[in-house]
């Protein structure tokens, strides 16, 4: 549709997550208008991040390092893990600040309809941890989807048999929030899993 | 005709105060007061005002009738019972399709406005309020659809039968809805193990497909003791219903057969040498059937069309009651030119056992069976609404 160069950036631009053919335009066009100072930051922070980060080799969640900050921290707790679908869960359990144990990034979910099998993820490279480290608890913190529930099932009874204590996080009700915003579902698994008041 | 592309079209419009009558129901019911349809299908800008009880819509073929039903059961379940994909709802030369109803929710007025878009999401708002996810509109309001078609829900496979049951949990409870989608789910899941494994046995797909299998046995039991309570409860109703629409005192029994036998997870167990062979799931909640027959011969083979016809009607219209009597609000009722297929004495036998709520009625030859007291009429010409007085 447009020349050589254009479309091929349009194109390149399309293939990221969330963005469609008509964001793709507009971020291309963008580019191509401001000074070429500016566009060139860009590249080479892409440059720069795709050259410089891999994944941990313990974790596999980015990293400078051979080793991640977390896992090459000496104030971490050993002894806990938890397992996560993708680097950004890592940064969503941080933000916490609730979690001083260790992390292992799956690298995705169980998801054969995209060919995504156990071999495809670091599960063997998980069960290796667990015997290396002496870790006593795996806290399983897929998503609360099919998939992610299909992959902490499939974890959990693997892990089972190495006498390692196997958590699941909790589902219910946003903190905060008004009963009557819940959607059904949500509210009703909230019911389902509730506990004593002490 | 284009819409505005930005979404603040949604707001910009003003519905009249109030369309209402002073009489307010006594039970609990919703009422259609006002449909207005923008590039939806083929009428570009249709405005339509509704009587609380029978609207009797006519026009000939192919000028739009059917078409305001499904933008009614749009509203309802964000999807078409004809089937369609939301692209085929908009307007061939458009690019978005706006449907709005004015509803009057026991006595209080609410505004839903669905707008549909060919590219992006497809956008809820509640009194102009958006909503965050559209399908928290479903259970605003309910309808039961009788469409021609229904004759295949007897006639055809399970499929349709299986949907029928599913379509009356889901406006029943959301649950069910999730249940549904989970089982399709992880069955997409589970046959992409099948295919990929090729035949192969190994400890991999063993394990892989054991947790698929545990997720789909859970749902799945779930799913169906839904189901089998809900056949119980329609059974009666339906054996009764037929008997009046029939005109005779045929026998109808109703059943519903799961395709295994025991636990779900155990019959998943034994058929999984053969569903790796074959590469589909072979028992479980898709490969039910509700079983029905009439005067102990199977409606499905040995029915006649009339009797099949008749069969489906009951259906429905038990529906219609069972759903009334789970939620505790009556669901409008939409009849798509389905007198036209009805003897004399079926039709005034429908007539009467219509529920006594909002009713829209569609017709080709403008002629409405013996007993039905219309409130309204309306023509429907190339996508153009007209009253019709006197």
């Amino acid at each position: 549709m447009y020349e050589g160069p254009v479309q091929d950036l349009i194109d390149e631009l399309g293939r990221m997550p969330g963005i469609g053919p008509k964001s793709a335009q507009r971020i291309a066009f963008h580019l191509l208008k401001i000074p070429t100072p500016d566009a060139m930051r860009l590249s080479e922070a892409i440059t720069r991040a795709k050259e410089r980060v891999q994944f941990c080799q313990r974790c596999f969640n980015f990293s400078e390092h051979e080793l991640c900050l977390i896992c090459s921290s000496a104030s971490r707790q050993d002894g806990t893990l938890c397992v996560v679908e993708e680097s950004r869960d890592v940064v969503a359990v941080e933000k916490t600040q609730e979690f001083r144990g260790r992390y292992h990034v799956l690298q995705g979910c169980l998801n054969p309809i995209e060919g995504i099998g156990p071999e495809q993820l670091r599960v063997s490279e998980l069960l290796g941890r667990i015997d290396g480290e002496q870790i006593t608890e795996v806290i399983l913190s897929t998503n609360p989807n099919i998939e992610g529930e299909a992959t902490a099932m499939y974890l959990a009874r693997l892990l089972g048999p190495l006498g390692v204590m196997v958590t699941r996080l909790a589902s219910g009700l946003p903190v905060g929030g008004d009963l009557e915003y819940a959607d059904e579902l949500t509210l009703g698994r909230a019911l389902e899993h509730r506990r004593a008041v002490e | 005709m284009k819409a505005p592309t930005t979404s603040t079209y949604l707001c910009q419009y003003a519905f009249p105060e109030s369309v209402s009558d002073d009489a307010a129901p006594a039970a609990a019911s919703v009422v259609i007061e006002l449909l207005s349809l923008v590039n939806f299908r083929n009428h570009t800008n249709s405005e339509i005002l509704f009587a609380p009880g029978l609207s009797v819509v006519s026009g000939a073929n192919g000028e739009g009738k059917t078409n305001l039903l499904e933008a009614i059961g749009y509203l309802s379940s964000l999807s078409s019972f004809r089937g369609a994909s939301t692209d085929s709802m908009i307007g061939i030369d458009d690019e978005q399709a706006v449907v709005r109803a004015q509803l009057q929710v026991n006595g209080r007025e609410q505004l839903i406005e669905a707008q549909l878009d060919r590219r992006g999401r497809n956008r809820v708002q509640v009194n102009r309020q958006p909503l965050k996810r559209a399908r928290d509109l479903l259970g605003t309001l309910r309808v039961v659809v009788f469409a021609p078609d229904d004759l295949a829900i007897v006639k055809a496979g399970p499929g349709g039968r299986r949907e029928l049951l599913d379509t009356v949990l889901g406006s029943v409870h959301r649950r069910h809805e999730g249940d549904r989608s989970d089982i399709d789910r992880v069955l997409k899941q589970r046959g992409a193990v099948l295919k990929q494994a090729g035949g192969s046995t190994s400890n991999e797909v063993q394990a892989t497909l054991d947790v698929w299998d545990t997720k789909l046995a859970e749902v799945g039991e779930r799913h169906v003791s839904a189901r089998e309570a809900l056949v119980a409860e329609v059974s009666p109703i339906v054996e009764q219903l037929y008997r009046s629409l029939a005109g005779d005192d045929a026998a109808v029994t109703m059943k519903y057969r799961r395709s295994w036998e025991g636990s779900l997870l155990d019959a998943l167990t034994q058929s999984r040498h053969a569903d790796l062979r074959r590469r589909v799931t072979l028992v479980g909640p898709h490969r039910d059937d509700l079983e029905m027959s009439i005067n102990g011969l199977p409606a499905r083979t040995h029915g006649s069309q009339g009797e099949q016809r008749t069969l489906a009607l009951s259906l429905r219209l038990a529906s219609q009651r069972v759903i009334a009597r789970r939620v505790g609000c009556e669901p409008v009722v939409l009849l798509d030119d389905v007198f036209s297929e009805l003897d004399e004495q079926r039709a005034s036998a429908l007539v009467r056992e219509l529920p006594a709520v909002q009713t829209i009625l569609t017709t080709a030859t403008g002629s409405v069976p013996a007993g039905a007291k219309p409130s309204a009429s309306y023509v429907v010409v190339g996508g153009q609404i007209r009253e019709q007085h006197g």
